[in-house]
């Protein structure tokens, strides 16, 4: 019983598999998938979400699931974040991910929000996704027509828009292995020390070679209206000394295009983007270092 | 001496203890670990109503009209009420009675209460609730307690004619003379924020129809007698007629003391309306725009002192934004007022303060009652003050902290339970204060660390010559099992559950399983509210005093039977018997027969009427408080340079509050209060657009700290300094650590950055431009 507020009537469908999933999504025209609901509850209950059917995909096998391949490894889109941080290989192989993914919400929230959920909100904060930008994902993208893969920097449109048709579901998150060869790492400034929304957060992922960045990746959220590369930095940088990054991030403030809210002045955010991209840098490098030894 | 008196110093003297003292763990601790107590959502009555508030969408403004027919119309709607529909007087202000129940004529604060929905089912009570017409038309609105103090043509009030409620003064030496003796100067403007309460559990009440007319309304309110005094003026009924009891409440913080009883009247409207039963809980967003916040502040203060840092004068204004009703605002103020020395002596003083009206939610009760506010000023003063005079801190506060003989800025002699200098030393020992005071200076990486100091100090009981009391009743059965009637409430902090069952144990020899609280009802006689750290000490007198009463009985007879002298006889453990000759013994349970074969009653009151002094207003000096609780904290931080974050690393407490009943639970009142602090020292803040609505009133947007903002809290050192008439001496504590909090946290972050912020919250983004301000901008 919802004392205090009212959700509409609606029908709630939990199919038995993908492609059942798929088929409903179709059929019914104006169904909103749900995963862990973190998102999509909230939204109901103030009303930015008005849906008459609910297909609950947090269970579909198929999309819980991670696979470790030659060139890429597959997450699928329903696994949790708490799964991501429990898994072993992740851990080891792409530690970013861990690393965003401890730093959302609460261990509550984890246990049943899902990386698929974080990334279709499209929300300006998400926190998955500038790592999951910095590996150069692709998503996969599922309807019962057939499949398509695009890479994440053209998934998000605007904030909460997405490049998903209604009968379209994210199945898959592909991280080529090859990204994986860099030093990351992935820092996020809230209001508090934990369960917080980011004023602004970044990952950084790069290669060095005799002391000059040959392969730099950046992303950030809170600082426009989705997340971003910072692609005008990465040019500047690329080719420059590791000594020299911090004067080249400089570049970042012409790209990026901070609002002011309830968490923080727009002035905050611009300054704030540059001091964790310049650590995130110099963090990288370490950890690329340490990677080649 | 009174009896009662004499009955008190008895106890107070009593230099050994069976219980007190001692950190048992609270009665309701499993119950509430386990899931099993009860709370206001798990109490439902078959056939019972659910009802809804309504609230304003305009900060001021006229109701032109409020057209009841399409809500009436959706289906579960049973009643809509209105300001014309109650019985009784709509009237439920509490310093001064300008605060409807339901907005009449006018609202006056964006969230304000105009209509009661009631339906059969929540769903309905919630679509008629957002579909419920209401015309306004608007009026010009003040937010700003600086403009709106002085605007006449603007009146939030008409009938008052000028938007200032309240003021205070104090009045003491000569304040120009004492600053011609100064060799140092400090005056600075200091600014505190609106604070939520932010309770686990939101406001409610279940109100039932019962026989003969009466009901009975489970409410949250931290005072039944308060509760019932507003319901029944509200349904035009006398109080009589109204019983008040309570659940486990999910915390109060003062926010209950004030809107809890307002909430418990809602639904008696509701339920004499209808006939029916009625719950009425708050959604967490109603919670945030309908009930009291703690008041924004804004102090001047000027200090003036010695070259060997002896205060000599002070010179203090202080505005409260009361927000749109006076509400406890005239009281917050004085309590400030008279706290506006801090725990220090000084000859010469001048405060004024200002209870200023606006168009935003109303100022109320919160942990700290404003002295949170007014000791951020004093404590940082008291750092500027060393700093303009290179000396410690701690040595400036050591200089003039009160002593017992001392008098305090209203004149006040204070013969006794003075602690708070012992307090001091003894916690900066422990702390290593000077000399992480020294090595913190040399700090130059980016992550700096910085130690900080503040004191506080907490006027016990109401203020001046307000009358308080305490009262509680007794009763033993056949069995020997003893009951306890009680008006104070359990909101957590466990005084029922702890102190009170301690206190009967301790004073009746028998084991805690002989023994039931029945708290927060108007079935005990009128015990005070639940506030003012008062639970434990006000509070429980009547507990102490009454089972104080029946022991007496009890030896008297004890003695009789065993044939020796009352005086000899011991209470423990169930037993009765004589110290001298422990053979001489009885079974509390047979003893307890006997009473009953031969005619001794074993029920009692235990009602005490606190001495006090007066205040005269119109020189600004007198008796301000029976006496203080003393609390010192030490905090230290790290500041990242680079971001402005500040994270606390650690705190030390110290308390002087008398006689700790139970370490244990006033361990837990500390870091709890720790933890709140912070939150206002750091990053809580409630926030008003420009028409005067909350924008952040859900916990997406408000922020408190987590488990993970929590420093160290060591383990604290206590001060017994006993207080003639608290129960064992004691004080009371639950306010004390929030007080100096933000003012050492701020002090902690001076020391590390090297500069001062005087205006809370210390966000991230605050400090980061303070530490840049001068340097030169990169961009
Ligand atoms: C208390 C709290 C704290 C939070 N803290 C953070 C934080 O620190 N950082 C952060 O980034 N987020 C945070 N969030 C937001 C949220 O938890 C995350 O974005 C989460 O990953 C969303 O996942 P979900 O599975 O719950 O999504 P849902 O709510 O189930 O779905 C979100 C949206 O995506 C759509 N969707 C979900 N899965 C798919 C799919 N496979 N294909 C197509 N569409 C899909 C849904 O239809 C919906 O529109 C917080 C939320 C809460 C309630």
């Amino acid at each position: 019983m919802a004392l205090f507020y009212q959700i509409p009537k609606l029908n709630y469908h939990k199919p038995k598999n993908l492609n059942e999933a798929l088929k409903l999504l179709k059929e019914l025209g104006d169904a909103k998938p749900i995963a862990g609901g973190t998102d999509l509850m909230v939204d109901m209950k103030i009303g930015r979400v008005k849906t008459r059917n609910l297909i609950d995909i947090s269970d579909l096998r198929e999309i819980r699931k991670i696979e470790f391949h030659k060139d890429s490894i597959i997450i699928g889109a329903a696994v949790t974040l708490q799964e991501i941080i429990n898994n072993e290989r992740i851990r080891r192989e792409i530690p970013i991910l861990v690393e965003a993914a401890e730093n959302l919400g609460s261990w509550q929230i984890r246990n049943v929000a899902t990386i698929g959920g974080n990334i279709c909100n499209a929300s300006p904060a998400a926190d998955m996704a500038p790592p999951l930008l910095i590996l150069n994902s692709k998503l996969k993208l599922s309807s019962i027509n057939g499949d398509r893969v695009i890479p994440l920097e053209k998934f998000f449109k605007g904030p909460r828009q997405t490049e998903l048709m209604v009968d379209e579901l994210l199945t898959e998150i592909i991280v080529p292995r090859e990204s994986c060869n860099a030093g990351m790492k992935f820092i996020k400034i809230g209001r508090r020390r934990a369960h917080t929304l980011s004023i602004v957060a970044v990952a950084v992922a790069v290669r060095t070679m005799e002391d000059k960045i040959e392969y730099v990746r950046i992303a950030l959220n809170s600082i426009a209206p989705t997340p971003i590369r910072a692609y005008k930095t990465e040019e500047e940088l690329i080719g420059s000394r590791v000594n020299e990054v911090e004067g080249k991030v400089k570049k970042l403030i012409e790209e990026i295009k901070p609002i002011s809210d309830v968490r923080s002045s727009a002035e905050y955010r611009r300054e704030m983007a540059v001091k964790i991209t310049i650590d995130a840098l110099k963090m990288s490098i370490e950890n690329w270092r340490c990677k080649e030894k | 001496m009174s009896e009662t008196s004499k009955l008190l110093e008895k106890w107070l003297k009593a230099e050994e203890f069976i219980i007190v003292g001692k950190s048992i763990d609270r009665v309701d601790a499993i119950d509430k670990v386990t899931g099993k107590a009860k709370f206001m959502e798990d109490y439902t009555i078959p056939g019972m109503l659910y009802a809804k508030i309504v609230m304003s969408n305009e900060a001021h403004a006229k109701i032109r009209m409020i057209n009841l027919e399409h809500a009436l119309k959706i289906p579960g709607v049973v009643r809509i009420i209105t300001a014309k529909d109650i019985p009784g007087e709509n009237q439920a202000g509490y310093a001064l009675p300008d605060q409807p129940l339901l907005a009449e004529g006018k609202v006056r604060y964006h969230g304000e209460p105009i209509a009661i929905i009631v339906a059969e089912n929540p769903e309905a009570a919630v679509i008629a609730a957002s579909e419920l017409n209401i015309e306004y038309d608007p009026l010009p609105t003040l937010l700003d307690p600086l403009e709106s103090m002085n605007r006449r043509d603007i009146l939030i009030h008409e009938e008052t004619g000028s938007n200032i409620a309240f003021t205070t003064k104090v009045r003491r030496g000569d304040v120009s003379k004492g600053f011609q003796k100064s060799d140092v100067i400090v005056e600075n403007e200091y600014k505190t924020q609106h604070q939520e309460h932010l309770y686990l559990e939101t406001e409610g009440a279940l109100a039932i129809p019962e026989i003969g007319g009466t009901y009975t309304v489970m409410s949250c309110a931290q005072y039944p007698h308060l509760a019932q005094a507003i319901t029944a003026r509200i349904l035009g009924l006398p109080t009589n007629k109204i019983r008040i009891i309570q659940p486990y409440i999910g915390g109060g913080f003062g926010g209950k003391d004030d809107t809890g009883p307002l909430v418990a009247a809602q639904a008696a409207l509701a339920s004499h309306l209808t006939g029916k039963p009625v719950l009425l809980i708050y959604s967490r967003e109603e919670s945030f725009r309908i009930h009291c916040k703690r008041e924004q502040s804004i102090i001047r203060y000027k200090s003036g002192a010695t070259a060997n840092g002896i205060l000599t004068a002070i010179d203090v204004k202080i505005i409260m934004d009361a927000g749109a009703y006076a509400n406890r605002g005239p009281f917050i103020l004085w309590r400030a007022t008279m706290h506006a020395s801090g725990p220090y002596y000084v000859e010469n003083a001048k405060v004024d303060g200002y209870c200023v009206y606006t168009n935003k939610v109303y100022q109320g009760s919160f942990r700290g009652f404003g002295n949170p506010d007014i000791q951020f000023a004093v404590e940082s003063q008291m750092d500027e003050i060393a700093k303009e005079l290179g000396l410690d801190p701690l040595d400036v506060r050591l200089k003039n902290i009160l002593k017992p003989g001392m008098t305090t800025m209203t004149g006040q002699l204070l013969d006794e339970s003075v602690g708070v200098g012992k307090a001091l030393m003894m916690l900066a020992e422990k702390a290593d204060w000077r000399k992480k005071r020294k090595m913190y200076e040399n700090e130059k990486g980016r992550y700096r660390k910085g130690i900080g100091l503040a004191c506080g100090w907490h006027g016990i009981s109401t203020s001046r010559g307000v009358p308080d009391w305490s009262n509680a009743i007794v009763k033993v059965s056949k069995d020997g099992g003893v009951e306890v009637y009680t008006g104070i409430t359990e909101i957590g902090q466990g005084t029922p559950t702890t102190a009170h069952v301690q206190i009967v144990s301790e004073i009746l020899g028998i084991p805690l399983e002989y023994i039931t609280i029945h708290f927060g009802t108007t079935d005990a006689p009128d015990t005070g509210a639940t506030h003012a750290s008062r639970g434990a000490s006000i509070g429980a007198i009547g507990v102490l005093i009454a089972a104080a009463k029946v022991r007496e009985r009890l030896a008297t007879l004890a003695s009789e039977i065993l044939q020796c002298n009352p005086e000899e006889l011991k209470f423990e453990n169930g037993k009765i018997y004589s110290k001298n000759d422990p053979e001489k013994s009885l079974k509390w349970k047979d003893l307890v027969n006997e009473a009953f074969n031969r005619g001794v009653e074993l029920s009692s009151t235990g009602y005490f009427y606190l001495p006090k002094g007066k205040f005269d207003h119109e020189i600004g000096q007198g008796y301000a408080y029976p006496a203080y609780s003393y609390i010192i904290n030490i905090a230290e931080v790290e500041v990242d340079m680079e971001t402005g974050i500040v994270k606390v690393t650690r705190m030390w407490p110290a308390i002087a509050s008398g006689r700790i009943i139970n370490p244990k639970a006033v361990e837990g009142q500390i870091e709890g209060a720790i933890a709140q602090g912070i939150g206002l020292a750091l990053m809580e803040k409630v926030e008003f657009d420009n028409k005067g609505a909350i924008i952040n009133p859900n916990l997406t947007d408000y922020i408190v700290p987590t488990a993970m903002d929590m420093p160290k809290v060591e383990k604290p050192i206590f001060v017994e300094d006993l207080f003639r008439y608290g129960p064992f001496g004691a004080k009371g504590v639950g306010e004390m650590a929030l007080i100096p909090t933000p003012a050492a946290i701020a002090n902690a972050v001076a020391h590390a950055i090297g500069k001062r912020i005087f205006e809370l919250p210390l966000t991230p983004e605050k400090v980061y431009f303070k530490i840049m301000e001068g340097r030169i901008c990169q961009k």
